[in-house]
């Protein structure tokens, strides 16, 4: 695990022979946190690939200062003339991954919400297919009701909501993310909010009943408290668990829970009629002493 | 000519009450349903048409745990379920046996994870353990059968045996 | 006088009495507190967890090739729509193009495993209200679905069936005929079924107008598949957002407008029928081809997150993924349980009822606790 320190092993570590695996110890095992918050968004996405285009034309700029540099140092030795350098080419992909990028949002659906909500909508955009609307974490309710009543939209089902933690982002810890269906319409939408640890969103329980068991079971497995739910209950893991589960920093084997001795005797009980039962058949056993 | 039978033994049967016991208990296994997961349906088709578990006396799935012998914990054992075993299998009469069928209810399986008991050993005495993920139900025939050899090889001074040892 | 009257009503006292989680007709480990007034169910609230394993939380810290492996135990009945949603949502986020002939044979496994779930639920939830022998027909015919993903996959239950990409390998020789041979034996298995229920009385008597839930109530709750449908709403994930090959298959979403448990039968009844019809046509039409899309060995993901829904047995099965730059596993995976959602119904349809209407509504919702728990 650590490395002994001045050369020698500490006294407490257990002699780890050749066959013997340190389970607690491999790296499965670990927690590591993640170092980036992979939110997609549009405005991200262009940023990246304005930084990627800005530091690709530096490098090729920078391969001519060199070819120039190198072409004045060549004509002042008297040597020939070095080879004019040639825009790298990025490397042809031969298979059939294709990624897919955050695009400008195109749907009519899209345009209604931002028509509608105006500036409480943060950033709508599209990626595979799916629409994707981010609004103010205060109007989420406002606008899932919306998304059921309006004629145009008439999202009637929830079909999923569900949260990420964010360990690495700065101004947000979790995104809310909320599953429309629209059964007539045979569309989908993705309304997403971005709450800071220890915000309370409202509950869409009043406006989708499905969101009840949702969100108990967000808040079993990453601790976001809803306003108004009527039930605030853990769902999945009994009352009284510590920790919430689905965070980063909470380890795939727990805090030790699972590893409790259900067939600990714990009141001596099995002692006791062991005891019984051997002088009832005459035998003299050894009290156990406590040492 | 000490192992040749006499006339005598062409008509009776000697043998122990010991024998006999085990015998009717071995022939008559009553399982309780308790499916918990992926093996319970592996449970449920060694019961019906195919393999027909009622051959070896253990076709009578009991709802009751005061009314079954065996029980086979069939799927994983969770935190908030391994105290519902447990009691389960205190309410069970004497004698009783345990089969942890898949690997799951052996070794807690592939789900090394937060709610996950490592073994429903950790919970209750198993006799047989049946790996698989999840077995067929041929194994879990072969299981039960090796279930039967054990209770016939018993004795009734057994049951106290472990106790006796606990105590020292 | 008023005070006179108020004697001869009898005084009832309301009784809590706990289902579960050992129960034979819990299909699993759910439990369900009931608050009774004698025989009528006043209250009645589910409680659920009895198998959470962690699914997701493993999935998160396997790679996106190995996650597969934990969807099959989520709905053991189902394993093959299961592996079906994950690696088309995996398929989804990654852009990859599958072949044709891989959507043919994943439309068909998934098919099957449609009919063979539907068969072990027509079972267990006969069993439950008393029909012993539709017990022993069903599984009798569920064994060929099972020798037949056997034979494509190694496995009865938990199958694995596909790869990110395609298929692993072809069907192997002689599947063909499994199939034809399984489809002949179903036409007459399932008329069996309906001679054994559809006009038994005690059948009758125990689901017809039992356990209702109307359209508006069930769209409200969120509820899908054949608890949606029985109740008329046409709602399909296979018509509506058709995935794999159901673009291109004929068949239809079989509706009933009674809504009571008795409508839940005949429209699984129907979709069984129309699996076999689709299973037929895959067969009939299986293109030649490749089933492997060219895909490297090792899958990074980019800051991505899609949400794909297929129709399970239950109803809508929905994945939702979020990658990360780079990254070998996903960085947060959620299952869209249609188990889960679905048995937010059981108050609504229980309350006020008979006690004996909860064995039937618990049976009818066709609940799996291991998708419902994860």
């Amino acid at each position: 695990m650590d490395t002994p320190e001045n050369g020698t092993p500490t006294p407490e570590a257990p002699a780890a022979g050749p066959y013997v695996y340190d389970l607690a110890a491999s790296p499965q095992r670990q927690v590591v946190l993640p170092k980036t918050a992979p939110l997609p968004s549009l405005k991200a996405y262009r940023a990246e690939v304005a930084a990627a285009q800005a530091a690709d034309e530096a490098k090729w700029q920078k391969m001519l200062a060199d070819f120039e540099t190198a072409k004045a140092k060549a004509a002042e030795e008297g040597k020939p003339e070095p080879k004019a350098p040639v825009r790298p080419v990025p490397r042809k992909d031969d298979n059939d991954v294709k990624t897919p990028f955050p695009t400008e949002a195109a749907d009519p659906d899209l345009h209604r919400l931002v028509e509608l909500l105006a500036d409480k909508v943060e950033e709508v955009f599209e990626q595979a297919g799916e629409l994707v609307c981010q609004v103010r974490k205060e109007c989420v309710l406002e606008t899932l009701l919306l998304c059921r009543d309006d004629e145009q939209l008439k999202y009637d089902l929830l079909a999923d909501e569900t949260a990420t933690h964010f360990p690495a982002a700065r101004d947000f810890a979790f995104s809310v993310v909320y599953q429309l269906t629209s059964i007539s319409r045979r569309k989908k939408l993705r309304i997403r909010i971005l709450i800071p640890e220890g915000f309370e969103p409202d509950s869409a329980f009043p406006a989708y009943p499905t969101a009840n068991w949702l969100e108990r079971e967000i808040y079993d497995m990453l601790g976001i408290r809803f306003r108004q739910h009527p039930d605030m209950t853990r769902i999945l893991c009994p009352e009284g668990w510590e920790g919430w589960p689905l965070r980063k920093e909470y380890p795939v084997v727990g805090l030790g829970q699972r590893d409790i001795d259900f067939r600990e005797d714990r009141s001596g009980v099995l002692m006791r009629m062991a005891m019984e039962k051997a002088g009832q058949m005459g035998i003299n056993l050894k009290v156990p002493k406590a040492d | 000519m000490l192992n040749q039978p006499t006339a005598l033994e062409h008509i009776l049967i000697t043998t122990k009450v010991e024998k006999v016991l085990n015998w009717a208990r071995a022939s008559s296994v009553w399982p309780m349903t308790f499916g918990l997961a992926c093996c319970a349906i592996e449970m449920m088709a060694a019961g019906a048409a195919r393999f027909d578990f009622d051959r070896f006396g253990a076709g009578i799935f009991r709802a009751s745990p005061r009314q079954s012998d065996l029980m086979i914990v069939a799927g994983t054992v969770t935190y908030k379920m391994a105290p519902v075993i447990k009691r389960l299998y205190d309410q069970m009469p004497e004698p009783k046996w345990v089969i942890a069928m898949g690997s799951c209810a052996t070794a807690g399986g592939p789900f090394d994870s937060y709610h996950t008991i490592q073994g429903v050993d950790k919970v209750v005495p198993v006799d047989v353990f049946i790996p698989g993920c999840p077995p067929r139900p041929e194994s879990l025939i072969y299981g039960f059968l090796k279930l039967q050899d054990k209770i016939m090889s018993s004795s009734i001074g057994d049951r106290y045996k472990e106790l006796f040892e606990a105590a020292g | 006088m008023f005070v006179f009257l108020e004697f001869l009503v009898f005084k009832t006292e309301e009784m809590e009495i706990n289902l579960g989680p050992q129960h034979p007709s819990t299909h699993g480990v759910l439990r369900v507190k009931l608050r009774l007034d004698g025989e009528t169910v006043v209250q009645c609230t589910p409680i659920i967890g009895y198998l959470h394993r962690g699914v997701e939380k493993i999935c998160e810290n396997k790679t996106w090739f190995q996650g597969q492996v934990w969807t099959d135990r989520m709905d053991y009945v189902a394993a093959v729509t299961n592996n079906l949603g994950w690696a088309e949502g995996v398929e989804k986020l990654f852009g990859i193009q599958v072949p044709r002939r891989a959507h043919y044979v994943r439309t068909l496994l998934a098919e099957l495993n449609r009919i063979a779930s539907h068969q072990l639920w027509l079972a267990t939830h006969a069993l439950d209200i008393g029909a012993m022998t539709v017990f022993l027909y069903c599984f009798r015919d569920r064994e060929a679905i099972l020798d037949i993903f056997e034979a494509f996959c190694g496995a009865r239950l938990t199958t694995t069936a596909f790869r990110i990409g395609g298929l692993r390998e072809d069907v192997p020789p002689g599947m063909d005929r499994m199939v034809r041979n399984f489809l002949k034996a179903f036409s007459t298995g399932i008329e069996e079924y309906e001679t054994l229920l559809s006009e038994n009385r005690i059948w009758k008597k125990r689901t017809v107008g039992v356990a209702k839930l109307q359209a508006k109530d069930a769209v409200a709750l969120g509820i899908t598949g054949p608890v949606l449908r029985a109740a008329g709403v046409p709602y399909d994930v296979r018509k509506a957002f058709p995935s794999a090959a159901y673009a291109e298959m004929d068949f239809q979403i079989a509706t009933r407008p009674e809504a009571d448990t008795y409508a839940r039968y005949l429209v699984r009844l129907e979709e069984m029928r129309q699996s076999a019809r689709i299973v037929q046509q895959c067969l009939d039409g299986l293109p030649e081809g490749p089933v492997m899309a060219k895909i490297p060995k090792i899958l990074k993901s980019e800051v991505c997150e899609v949400y794909h829904s297929i129709e399970a047995p239950k109803g809508e099965l929905g994945y939702y993924f979020v990658g990360e730059k780079g990254g070998a596993n996903p960085y947060r995976m959620h299952v869209r349980a249609p188990s889960f959602v679905n048995l937010q119904a059981l108050p609504k349809m229980t309350e006020g009822n008979l006690l004996a209407d909860v064995i039937a509504a618990i049976g009818t919702l066709d609940v799996v606790l291991g998708e419902i728990d994860r």
